[in-house]
C-alpha cells in the first residue's frame, strides 16, 4: 500500500496575537493504517453555468475518499459553487452547497462516496478546475 | 492581515513517479482581493457523544460571504472518527488524525456544520476536535 501525506499549513495575523497551524496526516483506508492504493487526477474545462457532476460514487470503489479541488484561476471574482447531494446521473438534482471555491482557493475534504460532488461555474467564459481523488 | 493556506500533498509510491502536490491559498473577501479580517481564532472541544452537535451554526446573512473552515480529528485512534454534516447532508468522515479546510456558504439558516462522534463509546474516551473559522462581515455569525 502507498504512503501518501496531506500537510496543511494555515497562517494568519488577524488576531493580535498570530495563528499559525501545521498539520500532517497520513491517508489512510477508513479506520485502520492501511495506506489507500488509488488516486485519480483530472483537469476540466468547463464553459457553461450549468450544474455538472464533478465526481461521481461510481468513479470511486470504496466508501471513504479524499478529495482536493482547485480553482486555478487569477480573477478573484470567479468561483465555483461546490455542492453535495443526491445528483442524479447526467443531470445534477438540488444537492446541499458546501461553499464557493473562489479564483486562487483550493480545498481539502473526506468524501464518504454516498452522493456525487457537483460544481457550477459562476461564468460561461471558461473555467478550469483540477481535482484529486485518494481512495 | 492576511491569511494564508497552503496544502502539501505527497506520495513517492501511488504511482509511478512521485506526488507532489503544494497549493497557497490567500483567504480573500468574496469576489474580491481584500483579506478577511476576522476570525473565531484557534477551537479545541471534546466530543463524547454518537449525536450530531452544532461546531459552527450558521447565518443566511453570510451566503453571498466568504468564509473557510478548518477542522481536525486530534484522536490519536486512526479508528474513532467524527462524522461531518452540513445541513443534513453528509460530507464524510474525519479519522483520527485527519484535517479538512473548505469554503463554507451558508445558503441558509440550516446549513449548520455539525459534527458527530459517530463510533464513540463510553470506553472510547474523548474525541478531541479543533477548528477554526475565517470569515467576513460583522454579522456572519451569531454565535460563534
Amino acid at each position: 500500500m502507498a504512503t501518501v501525506n496531506a500537510t496543511i499549513s494555515l497562517a494568519s495575523d488577524i488576531t493580535d496575537n498570530t495563528i499559525s497551524i501545521s498539520n500532517t496526516s497520513a491517508l489512510y483506508k477508513a479506520g485502520g493504517t492501511t495506506g489507500l492504493d488509488t488516486m485519480t487526477s483530472v483537469t476540466k474545462r468547463l464553459t457553461s453555468t450549468d450544474q455538472v457532476d464533478l465526481i461521481t460514487t461510481g468513479s470511486v470503489s470504496t466508501t471513504h475518499a479524499y478529495v482536493y479541488i482547485n480553482n486555478p484561476s487569477t480573477d478573484s471574482i470567479e468561483y465555483f459553487n461546490i455542492t453535495i447531494g443526491n445528483a442524479g446521473a447526467g443531470s445534477p438534482t438540488d444537492a446541499e452547497e458546501i461553499g464557493r471555491l473562489y479564483g486562487g482557493d483550493w480545498m481539502w475534504f473526506p468524501w464518504d462516496v454516498d452522493d456525487d460532488i457537483c460544481i457550477t461555474p459562476s461564468v460561461s467564459t471558461e473555467m478550469v478546475v483540477e481535482y484529486q481523488v485518494f481512495s | 492581515m492576511a491569511t494564508t493556506a497552503t496544502i502539501t500533498l505527497t506520495s513517492a509510491d501511488i504511482a509511478g513517479d512521485p506526488v507532489n502536490v503544494s497549493k497557497t491559498a490567500t483567504c480573500t473577501k468574496a469576489g474580491a482581493t481584500t483579506d478577511l479580517d476576522q476570525t473565531t481564532g484557534l477551537n479545541r472541544v471534546h466530543l463524547r457523544n454518537a449525536t450530531n452537535k452544532v461546531l459552527l451554526a450558521a447565518n443566511a446573512e453570510g451566503n453571498d460571504l466568504a468564509a473557510k473552515v478548518y477542522i481536525i480529528n486530534k484522536s490519536t485512534d486512526p479508528s474513532l472518527y467524527l462524522t461531518i454534516t452540513i445541513n443534513a447532508q453528509t460530507v464524510g468522515k474525519l479519522y483520527g488524525g485527519d484535517w479538512m479546510f473548505f469554503p463554507w456558504s451558508q445558503t441558509d439558516t440550516s446549513a449548520n456544520i455539525e459534527v458527530a462522534a459517530t463510533n464513540w463509546t463510553s470506553s472510547t474516551g474523548d474525541i478531541p476536535v479543533e477548528y477554526a473559522l475565517f470569515h467576513e462581515d460583522t454579522d456572519f455569525l451569531t454565535n460563534a
